[in-house]
Parts: C-alpha cells; sequence; structure tokens
C-alpha cells in the first residue's frame, strides 16, 4: 500500500471510476448505493493498492470485486423474499438522479432523439424489480451466462430464465421503438 | 418476435447504452475515505493490512496461545478439581460429625429425586428457547429492519 503516492491513487480512481459506478448503479438502482459502494471498492482496492496499480487485471478485480459488494448489499440490505418476488420496488430513483449520471461523451454525437431514448431505456431497467435487473444486468452487461448468474444469486436456473425474460418483455416496448 | 430474437435484440440495444459516469462527488469522497482509513493507526485497520512483522507476530501469539491453553487445560482442571474438594472438606467439617453424614445423604436424595429429572428437561428447554429467540430475531430483522432500511 502506497499511502504516500495519494496522486497516483487518485489517477487511478479518476481512470475506473466510471466503470465501478456504472456497474453498481446498474445492479442496485440507486445512485445513493451505486456510490457508497463505489467507495467501498475503491478503499479495498487502496488497502492493496501495491498489488492492484501495476496488474494487468486490476479492471478485471475492480469489476469482480464491484459485482460482489453489489450482491451482496442487495442480499444483505433488502430482504431475500422481495429480492426474488415479483413485488414492485417502491425506492426508485427520481428521473433527475439519472439525468445527472448519465453524461457520455457518446451522448453528444447522437441526435436528440435517439439520446432520449436511450436515456428512457436506461431509466426503464433502473427501474425494473432487483429480482429481474440484477440478472438481466448481469447477463447482458457482466457476460455472466445463466447457469453463473444462478450460481452467483443463489437461485434456480429456471428462476434465472423466468426473471431475465420477464426483465426483457418489460423493455420490449423500448428496445422495439429504436430499432 | 420469438424469445431467442428478443435476447438479441435486447443485448445489442442494451450494450448501446452509454456508460453512466461517476458524480463528481465520488473521487472526493473516496479520498476523504482514504485519508481517514490511512490516519488510523496499523492496529485499528483490518489484520490483513497490517505490517509483515506484526502479522507474523500476531499469528505466533495466536499459536502460542492456543498451545497452552490445550497443555494446560488439564493441569486447569486438576487444580479446580482440587480447591473443590477443599471447600468441601471445609464445608463437612464445620457440620457436627453426626449431622454430617444425615445431611449428605438427605442432599443426595433431594438431587436425586426432585432435581435429577428435571435437568434433561430444562437443558432441552433452554435450547429449544435459544433456538426460538434466534428464528424470531432473524425473522424480525427481515420483516422489520430491513423493510424499514429499504424506505
Amino acid at each position: 500500500m502506497q499511502v504516500n503516492a495519494p496522486h497516483e491513487f487518485e489517477a487511478f480512481v479518476r481512470r475506473y471510476q466510471d466503470m465501478v459506478y456504472g456497474t453498481a448503479i446498474r445492479l442496485l438502482g440507486s445512485p445513493a448505493e451505486a456510490e457508497d459502494a463505489a467507495q467501498t471498492v475503491f478503499l479495498k482496492a487502496f488497502q492493496r493498492f501495491d498489488e492492484v496499480v501495476g496488474s494487468p487485471a486490476a479492471a478485471g478485480w475492480l469489476k469482480t470485486t464491484t459485482r460482489n459488494i453489489c450482491l451482496n448489499h442487495l442480499s444483505r440490505y433488502r430482504s431475500r423474499w422481495q429480492f426474488f418476488s415479483e413485488l414492485t420496488r417502491t425506492d426508485r430513483p427520481e428521473a433527475g438522479d439519472y439525468a445527472d449520471s448519465l453524461v457520455s461523451p457518446l451522448s453528444h454525437a447522437l441526435d436528440l432523439e435517439q439520446a432520449e431514448l436511450r436515456e428512457e431505456l436506461e431509466r426503464a431497467l433502473r427501474a425494473l424489480p432487483d429480482h429481474q435487473r440484477v440478472p438481466l444486468v448481469l447477463f447482458h452487461f457482466e457476460e455472466l451466462n445463466y447457469q453463473q448468474i444462478a450460481d452467483a444469486l443463489g437461485a434456480s436456473l429456471g428462476k434465472v430464465k423466468t426473471d431475465i425474460h420477464r426483465g426483457r418483455e418489460a423493455l420490449k416496448g423500448l428496445l422495439a421503438d429504436r430499432t | 418476435m420469438n424469445e431467442h430474437e428478443l435476447e438479441r435484440l435486447a443485448d445489442r440495444e442494451l450494450r448501446r447504452l452509454p456508460a453512466p459516469r461517476a458524480p463528481h462527488t465520488l473521487l472526493p469522497r473516496v479520498m476523504a475515505a482514504v485519508q481517514e482509513w490511512a490516519s488510523r493507526p496499523w492496529y485499528a485497520r483490518a489484520w490483513f493490512t497490517w505490517p509483515l512483522g506484526w502479522q507474523v507476530a500476531s499469528a505466533a501469539a495466536l499459536v502460542v496461545l492456543v498451545t497452552g491453553a490445550v497443555l494446560l487445560a488439564p493441569r486447569a482442571e486438576a487444580a479446580a478439581a482440587g480447591a473443590i474438594a477443599s471447600v468441601q472438606a471445609r464445608f463437612v467439617s464445620t457440620v457436627p460429625d453426626v449431622e454430617a453424614p444425615v445431611a449428605a445423604t438427605s442432599a443426595r436424595i433431594l438431587w436425586r429425586t426432585l432435581l435429577e429429572p428435571l435437568v434433561n428437561y430444562a437443558v432441552v428447554i433452554i435450547v429449544l428457547m435459544f433456538l426460538a429467540c434466534a428464528v424470531f430475531g432473524t425473522a424480525l430483522n427481515h420483516v422489520v429492519i430491513e423493510r424499514a432500511e429499504q424506505r
């Protein structure tokens, strides 16, 4: 750990903060919780900075750590039967949180309509209940297969497939609008 | 649209979404947390972050402690037994010689008739109560506390 190298660590955080935060907010669906998770991830990285900083696997380590911290957070702080049930979430983030966090260089290259549709899709993704959003994000963004997702969530393979399918169905209208 | 087409469509469109950007508050938060952590004395941090020498020393101390406990346990047991025996002897010696056997026999009869049959039930009840409390506590945690945290 290089406590005397704060600038090096700051550069490290700047480099990876979007990736860590992006993974966290898509899994957790809440900007405040995603920020907490990202802080925890970077604190862990700092504690083993010597190993992480020069490693070519730093990005992979950060992504895996973020994913594990988010899944732990979901299982610890949200009751399991809500996590894997059909109940709808009541703690959805405000639309303003989304607009603040979603500013990408890509957006500038897109026309307004496309950008709005993407924002709407991202917002709809975050608005999905945990039990649909989390496996959907693990499948499409984290590139885990169904079995890996079932193992990570401690759910059955059938349950994971059903939840992912229902999540896609819920987004279908927005997906179709974009084609 | 069949399931496979929907999967491909969702995959393509979701991957096109721009990566969310971290808020400007994240970096200062992380740096403050890191500074706070770094300013703690080494012994107040997680064990795996201790200096190597202290990790080795603490592990060695733990081994010595456990080994000592294992080796000394029989001696401690013998010493405790000796102490109890001496207390018992002192108690018996204070009771008049004629009444001592009578008192001991009465106590033994009392123990065997009234208390000993109930000991097993008492242990079972204590264990069951403990398990019931643990289950109730866990359920309460899930139902009340975690739902309150979600709000």
